[in-house]
């Protein structure tokens, strides 16, 4: 959290996390190149370096847009978000790698600046079939760029979480150009429609989780709560909250967690201080809301870090009354103690 | 041609101020507008350079406006 920084924060689980994207990605690489020389005797190192890299940087973009969905849907894809910013810095990298062998092999022989080459040599916006789609590639470097160098946690809290956020989701425009991309670039050099398709399938699996995943999470927030006394909801039984778990409710369209520790039930605000993570997705390791995102963790009794991290997010009352429980959806103020409800069995 | 030249050259420009900038604000900035950043490796302060450089003026106005508060 935030005491001191240091370059990355590793730890056991990010460490493997890390190692698996290393060896994952080495191991694409050498079949890669190893299957094109096969088949392909007369490629030249350009272009594989060109194709390997460029392929394999759109199968990780897919996968870190995959992940979010994938997490709402199942909990158990949960250890895939942990290390996210690993996996998007990587991806960056291997499209660096693509784009510079792009921009040395097709504009760095002449004797003009091949940043000016690659924006003006082709202007043929309004064609299809010669559009040029290396500009766009170029596009959604940058956007990856903008992204990759702020993905430590300083430039979080010194841009602050909102204008950050908004700049993370220019990943999906980039997205978009590089769908642009590798379509209209396919279509000018390559015959064989295998790319298109396999693209095509990538957008399309990815449209679907998104929406799913929208879907699922709109029933949740649509739930309403039709029993009220005193300014408390009934929401749900004592039985439904799993110890050391929690369950998550919209009322007036704020998400509260409720957790289960040690046989009290307490509530916070469900959103992480760090970057809006689902607090009530988690669990409660070591006497604190462990965020399932990256490890945050506030005292369920008043929602403050342990020291000496100084986070705090707001509580909420419950009680619980015949083995049903009853959430105040009135938030106290971020950090203030609250007793929590007694579960009496 | 012309135009994306000329643009092409405001931002190498911008980008070597920035340059420039990095380099005090990881020696001495950092730690100025931001607490965190004093225990903080030089791992860290290496990581942050790429997005000082792009990102400076907003930096500067930080640090400059720090330094104020310091004063008074
Ligand atoms: C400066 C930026 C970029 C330039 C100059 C560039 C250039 C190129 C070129 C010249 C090709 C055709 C290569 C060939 O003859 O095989 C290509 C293809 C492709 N590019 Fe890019 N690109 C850039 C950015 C990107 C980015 C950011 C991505 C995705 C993360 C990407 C993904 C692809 C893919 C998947 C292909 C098709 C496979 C291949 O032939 O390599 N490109 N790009
Ligand atoms: S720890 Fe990063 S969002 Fe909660």
């Amino acid at each position: 959290m935030s005491a001191s920084y240091a370059a990355v924060g590793w730890n056991r689980q990010k460490k493997i996390y890390d190692w698996l994207i290393a060896g994952f990605c080495t191991s694409y690489l050498v079949l890669f190149i190893s299957l094109s020389l096969v088949f392909n005797e007369q490629v030249t190192f350009e272009t594989l370096l060109i194709r390997s890299t460029s392929t394999l940087a759109v199968l990780l973009l897919h996968v870190i847009l995959a992940i979010g969905p994938l997490c709402r849907l199942n909990k158990k894809f949960l250890p895939l978000l942990y290390n996210r910013r690993h996996l998007g810095v990587t991806m960056f990298t291997l499209s660096l790698v693509h784009g510079s062998f792009g921009i040395f092999q097709f504009h760095a022989l002449g004797n003009i600046n091949p940043i000016l080459s690659l924006l003006t040599s082709n202007t043929n916006f309004n064609s299809l079939s010669a559009f040029p789609f290396q500009a766009l590639g170029f596009l959604a470097l940058v956007i990856f760029f903008l992204m990759a160098i702020t993905s430590h946690d300083f430039w979080l809290h010194h841009l602050s979480p909102k204008v950050w956020k908004t700049l993370h989701m220019f990943v999906y425009l980039a997205y978009f150009l590089v769908v642009m991309h590798v379509m209209l670039g396919v279509i000018q050099y390559e015959s064989n429609p295998v790319f298109v398709i396999i693209i095509f399938a990538g957008a399309t699996t990815l449209v679907t989780l998104h929406l799913l995943s929208g879907i699922k999470e709109r029933k949740t927030d649509n739930r309403q709560f039709a029993l009220q006394q005193q300014g408390f909801v009934y929401v749900c039984g004592v039985k439904d909250i799993e110890n050391s778990r929690a369950k998550i409710f919209c009322i007036d369209k704020e998400r509260i967690a409720v957790y289960r520790h040690e046989n009290k039930l307490f509530a916070v605000h469900n959103v992480c201080k760090h970057q809006g993570g689902p607090l009530g997705e988690g669990k409660i390791l070591d006497g604190c809301i462990t965020c399932p995102w990256h490890g945050y963790q506030y005292l369920p009794q008043n929602g403050q870090s342990p020291p000496p991290f100084r986070e705090k997010v707001s509580t909420y009352d419950v009680k619980i009354v015949d083995n049903k429980v009853w959430l105040n959806p009135a938030a106290s103020a971020e950090g203030t103690e609250r007793p929590g409800a007694e579960i009496k069995d | 041609m012309v135009i994306v030249s000329i643009i092409l050259i405001i931002i190498a420009i911008y980008l070597a101020a920035g340059f420039v900038f990095a380099v005090a604000f990881i020696v001495k900035g950092v730690t100025k507008i931001d607490e965190g950043a004093h225990g903080a490796t030089w791992g860290f302060r290496l990581i942050i350079i790429p997005g000082t450089i792009v990102f400076w003026p907003f930096l500067l106005n930080k640090w400059i406006r720090a330094s104020k508060t310091k004063e008074e």
